[in-house]
């Protein structure tokens, strides 16, 4: 190989290894944030319901820390190169996509859509060749969700609260028939699909436990578990 | 919180899984089809590269090697420019990101293609082409590029040539009649005293193990310059294999596949300078040597056959 070959293909590769390096720097910093928000976010598990706002007050800052991250990347990725590093930092974002939409749901009992995620995220459209939410990472944030609320239904019966399990299970079976309408190829995202039925049963059945010995008010709700009964 | 957007009903979220659904489904096909058109790629790339064989170990006819090697790449070329155009018609499958996201998928074929556009310039020209040239083989006919060349790609193309040639010159010496051409022999030579050698040990081992050889005359040319330039990939690729997990394990097939070549090379340089012995007498010998190295026999039968189905099995 002639010696001007070498050298290019030598600057290349260092080239990416420069980036690769500062990625990764970033990338940890992304982790240790979405870590500590999940550490937090572990305590709605112990937390009774008059008291969660004030733990999501708590939580926003951090979460909100998560837009400095993204910008960073953003800045650091060439042009057209979002799917070729991508793979370094799914998992933290799937973290993040999971964070926001636990709180959104905690406070507002709703679905947070994917541009609402971006936007929290401080995900810009003008960067979506660089740096962006793709419908996979969310979808997986969507899962680590469904996974979350089905223990905070459990836990929230111990903490006395009755109704809770009844709303999660609304919401979860609306999300699950929002995945039943996907063609999932057999990849992580379809795995972790079918795990999704061990939640809702598990759901299910709290809410059954709940409505057979009436410890749930309303008649809507009972509705709902004869019909989850059935 | 209360500017955002959020889903409430069933519907609406069912709404909004239904853009994924086409998202993820157009990803999917396209998915598909790329692994489709990368299948199509190495066939006949293959075909190129068994034609570039059949060439030059067939072509009994022509006095010239290097005419022959020309007549072959002439011909590969033909063949190469309709892969170059299977690469323009996927073109718009992969403009702007989604190059990346489709890359795992495209490789194949775009490896193979590397392999066969080497082999025929290297027969061509007689040397490594070089990343430039294989972009450039890639791009639509106003200059711009299909898409950009990975060098991770491009790297271990070549390194699969490397086996390529292997084959070839172990077939090259057991051809009968004296293909040797002074003029080529002095150009080898030539580059060898220019410190075409790096000082590494690997190829300075190859070039003691040839040097004899050509010295008495007896190997003919392509052979020798097989040596030269597996020895030469295996030294800059040596360099390169932390950067990639595939390269490491290619690496390991390019130094079986020098160390077969030195074996043939020692061989004759061993017993050819014992007795002299009409070039008649030698291709015999030859002959026998080149079966036995590629079947796993003389030395170490067993270590060298578990060898070769390393290699035969890395190559699948």
């Amino acid at each position: 190989m002639d010696t001007s070959n070498v050298e290019l293909i030598n600057e290349l590769l260092d080239k990416d290894v420069e980036i690769r390096e500062k990625i990764k720097d970033e990338v940890n910093e992304f982790d240790k944030k979405t870590r500590t928000l999940c550490g937090l976010l572990n305590k709605i598990h112990s937390t009774r319901s008059e008291q969660i706002p004030s733990l999501l007050n708590s939580v926003r800052p951090v979460l909100n820390s998560c837009q400095d991250t993204s910008a960073a990347l953003a800045a650091l990725i060439p042009a057209n190169q979002f799917w070729r590093w991508r793979d370094m930092w799914t998992n933290s974002l799937r973290s993040a996509v999971f964070a926001a939409t636990l709180m959104h749901y905690l406070e507002a009992g709703t679905l947070l859509t994917l541009p609402s995620v971006s936007e929290i995220l401080g995900i810009k459209d003008e960067w979506n060749d660089r740096f962006a939410l793709s419908a996979e990472d969310y979808l997986h944030g969507l899962i680590s969700l469904v996974n979350e609320l089905s223990r905070l239904a459990v836990n929230s019966v111990t903490l006395g609260n009755f109704e809770e399990p009844i709303k999660i299970s609304v919401f979860v079976k609306d999300v699950f028939a929002g995945f039943a309408m996907l063609n999932l190829k057999n990849d992580a995202l379809r795995r972790r699909y079918d795990s999704l039925k061990y939640d809702i049963k598990k759901i299910e059945e709290v809410v059954y436990d709940v409505s057979l010995r009436k410890l749930a008010p309303s008649t809507k709700t009972s509705d709902e578990a004869q019909h989850v009964a059935s | 919180m209360s500017t955002t957007d959020s889903l409430s009903s069933r519907d609406a979220i069912l709404a909004t899984f239904d853009h994924f659904r086409d998202e993820l489904d157009d990803h999917n096909d396209r998915r598909e089809r790329l692994i489709k058109s990368s299948r199509d790629i190495t066939n006949a790339s293959k075909k190129v590269i068994f034609l570039l064989h059949r060439i030059m170990t067939e072509g009994d006819t022509e006095a010239d090697d290097r005419a022959l090697a020309l007549r072959a790449a002439a011909k590969a070329r033909d063949k190469l420019r309709d892969i170059q155009n299977m690469f323009a018609a996927v073109r718009g499958e992969v403009v702007g990101d989604r190059f990346w996201r489709y890359q795992k998928n495209v490789s194949p074929g775009l490896q193979e293609y590397i392999e066969a556009l080497s082999f025929a310039h290297y027969l061509e020209h007689e040397n490594m082409i070089s990343y430039d040239e294989v972009q450039k083989t890639l791009c639509a006919e106003d200059g711009t590029p299909h898409f950009p060349l990975p060098v991770e790609d491009y790297l271990l193309g070549l390194s699969d040539l490397t086996g390529e040639l292997m084959r070839f010159a172990i077939s090259s010496i057991s051809r009968r009649g004296g293909r040797l051409k002074a003029s080529q022999v002095c150009t080898f030579v030539r580059a060898c005293r220019a410190g075409q050698y790096n000082s590494l040990d690997l190829s300075l081992c190859s070039a003691i193990a040839v040097r004899p050889i050509f010295d008495m005359g007896l190997l003919s040319f392509p052979c020798t310059s097989f040596v030269r330039l597996i020895a030469d990939v295996s030294v800059d690729f040596e360099g390169w294999t932390p950067f990639f997990r595939d390269l490491r394990k290619k690496q390991t097939v390019t130094s079986q596949s020098l160390e077969k070549i030195e074996d043939v090379a020692y061989a004759i340089a061993v017993r050819s300078s014992e007795y002299d012995i009409p070039p008649e007498l030698l291709d015999d010998i030859v002959e026998r040597t080149v079966t036995s190295s590629t079947y796993g026999g003389t030395y170490g039968g067993d270590r060298k056959r578990r060898r070769i189905d390393d290699l035969d099995g890395d190559e699948e």
